[in-house]
């Protein structure tokens, strides 16, 4: 397995504010990662680390190897659109791709044109008067062009309306395929990760909850339903990563390597919601009690 | 890069040289207009002719070389304020610099080129612009004389180009440091303003060790529009003597006699002839007394402009190299 991102022990703080808290991580090449978190939980400074945008303030991160943007060579291997997808106004889209063409030594100028036509783009227009969505593909028809072997993409959606989101997401996963890069693509909102990525990092206050391919994570966690007065039998090392009670019956979500009896196959929202929700309440104590 | 730099800053330098060019046609018309005065009353003059004829070209043409002269001045603070303030705070505040720092340069040349591009622009501008307004006036410069002047000296040859790269570079690392366009601006406009108050009145005449001579008093130096004054301690002070060209660096200096002692009260009396000035002047030379001239000699112009030039060109140079460094930290 080729590591695209290694980070070890990250550590991004913004004076006393603990951005990124001691975060480690081994992302495989030739992935689309998700970057799920709450608002403020450190995904925009971990996509900035990843950058380059962005220092560390203590621990490393190496992105195909190297560190991130030392220097034009591997600048030129990481694109990047910033969250609100940043252009310049008073350029024109045509512009753009001028821009692009002279920053990039490996710019792909007929993908540049064809993608802006397709997208609908005029290329006379100003980007400052270009409507949000317009503008993240405008601001992604860049990134990609530059021909990159990764492309870094934070909150690449969240301007756009639902419709939009789909049609954006899949136009992602057609050109991923074509340009065959590795992606990493943050929200705060799984389900829009949820249909491209084939593999998670969950973020929370910081810190990292979850990372791992998404058919290893389906496959180690479980739903397990407990009916009042039933007696639960967990394999060794199994983890109660979440419990929830409701009219006596509580159901769980498990890892364990081996399947344990009587459980459910999960999802992937239920998995990113148990280690979101494990990360901000406490387990129930009466709960683990039970179950140890 | 270049081609970039050259388009986000098109619309600045196309207004530039418009003003330039209508401070051009000034410029040349003045120019010819202080020829014309200069051939016609000035060039072979006699006389009282002669000093009304400077009168006149001083009255004539004062305002409209004042006007120049302070726009000169005023040149360099407005490409420090308009051009370097906005420089990389405007990327900062509309956030651009995430898309552009992630293109394949890496930021140093990415501030490098821009600061060459624009900051060139701005000292060729200057320098243009001091170019056509010393040779404009250089007519009447050569008969007011006082090149060392505070704002006279700042508006001529070379220094402007010196300005006008400090205050460019200047307000670029202001921006870059404050983050937002509109305080850099304010920033800049006053830090520039400090420094060109600064160097005139307290660093420019320790550039060079200032040299001191005795001169005596002759009717040379008492017809040069020098005053007497007389010191509480009975002692006399030669004031407002400027030898030729030079920078006077002291208005008064203590006068004293032929044996090195003062010049006092006593010692003025026998030459106190209100009712025959000419006679009184003759009677105070006779007296053989000197002073100490403490002064930037004429001959030494062009030195303090290379100085100064270099001395700003040289602060450019260190806060450039300040702002390569703070780059990376942004």
């Amino acid at each position: 397995m080729t590591v695209a991102i290694r980070t070890t022990a990250l550590t991004k703080r913004y004076g006393r504010h603990l951005a990124l808290d001691d975060c480690t991580l081994a992302i495989p090449q030739g992935r689309i990662v998700g970057l799920v978190g709450p608002n403020g939980a450190g995904k925009s400074t971990l996509l900035g680390l990843m950058s380059g945008m962005v220092a560390p303030t203590s621990g490393s991160i190496e992105v195909l190897g190297r560190r991130p943007a030392a220097g034009a060579e591997q600048l030129s291997r990481v694109g990047f659109v910033a969250q609100d997808a940043p252009v310049y106004g008073r350029l024109t889209v045509a512009e753009h791709l001028v821009l692009g063409a002279r920053l990039n030594p490996r710019w792909d100028d007929a993908f540049a044109v064809r993608r802006t036509r397709e997208r609908g783009l005029d290329p006379g227009k100003k980007a400052g008067s270009l409507s949000g969505g317009q503008r993240a593909q405008l601001a992604l028809t860049i990134a990609a062009a530059k021909r990159g072997e990764l492309l870094v993409l934070d909150e690449p959606v969240a301007a756009l309306d639902p419709l939009a989101r789909r049609a954006f997401l899949r136009d992602l996963l057609d050109f991923v395929d074509e340009l065959g890069v590795s992606v990493v693509l943050s929200s705060h909102l799984l389900g829009d990760v949820e249909q491209v990525c084939d593999h998670l990092v969950v973020l929370a206050g910081g810190r990292t909850e979850l990372a791992g391919d998404v058919a290893d994570l389906l496959g180690v966690h479980h739903r397990i339903t407990r009916r009042p007065g039933e007696d639960l039998q967990l394999p060794a090392g199994a983890e109660v990563i979440h419990a929830e009670t409701s009219g006596g019956e509580s159901v769980m979500i498990v890892r364990s390597a081996q399947e344990p009896a009587r459980s459910e196959p999960v999802d992937l929202e239920d998995v990113t919601l148990a280690y979101l929700t494990r990360a901000t309440t406490a387990v129930p104590a009466a709960v683990t009690g039970a179950v140890r | 890069m270049t081609w970039l730099t050259w388009r986000q800053a098109r619309a600045q330098l196309l207004v530039a040289s418009v003003a330039l060019a209508a401070l051009a046609v000034y410029l040349v018309s003045l120019g010819g207009s202080i020829r014309r005065f200069y051939d016609e009353r000035i060039a072979g003059c006699e006389g009282q002719a002669c000093y009304l004829a400077r009168w006149d070209l001083r009255a004539g043409f004062d305002d409209g070389v004042s006007v120049a002269m302070v726009l000169l001045l005023a040149v360099p603070g407005l490409i420090g304020v308009f051009w370097g303030a906005p420089l990389v705070a405007q990327e900062l505040e509309q956030r651009t610099e995430r898309l552009v720092w992630n293109q394949s340069i890496t930021r140093r040349r990415w501030l490098a080129v821009k600061l060459l591009v624009v900051g060139l622009c701005g000292a060729a501008m200057s320098g243009l612009f001091s170019l056509l307004l010393t040779w404009s006036v250089s007519r009447y410069d050569q008969v007011v004389g006082g090149r060392f002047a505070a704002l006279g000296f700042a508006s001529r040859n070379l220094v402007p180009i010196g300005y006008a790269l400090f205050a460019f570079v200047l307000g670029s690392v202001i921006g870059m440091v404050l983050r937002r366009t509109l305080p850099a601006m304010a920033v800049t406009l006053v830090v520039f303003a400090a420094v060109q108050l600064l160097v005139p009145t307290a660093v420019r005449q320790h550039l060079v060790p200032a040299v001191t001579t005795t001169v005596a008093v002759d009717a040379a130096v008492l017809n040069s529009g020098v005053g007497m004054r007389l010191n509480e301690d009975d002692t006399f002070d030669l004031q407002g003597y400027v030898a030729e060209g030079s920078w006077s660096l002291d208005f008064s200096a203590p006068l004293s006699k032929a044996d090195g002692s003062s010049y006092t009260g006593e010692d003025a009396k026998p030459c106190l002839l209100p009712e025959d000035m000419a006679a009184g002047d003759a009677c105070v030379v006779a007296q053989d007394l000197h002073f100490e001239y403490t002064h930037q000699p004429a001959d030494r112009y062009w030195t303090f402009q290379w100085i100064e030039l270099s001395m700003f060109v040289g602060l450019a140079l260190v806060l450039a190299g300040f702002g390569f460094l703070w780059i990376r930290r942004l």
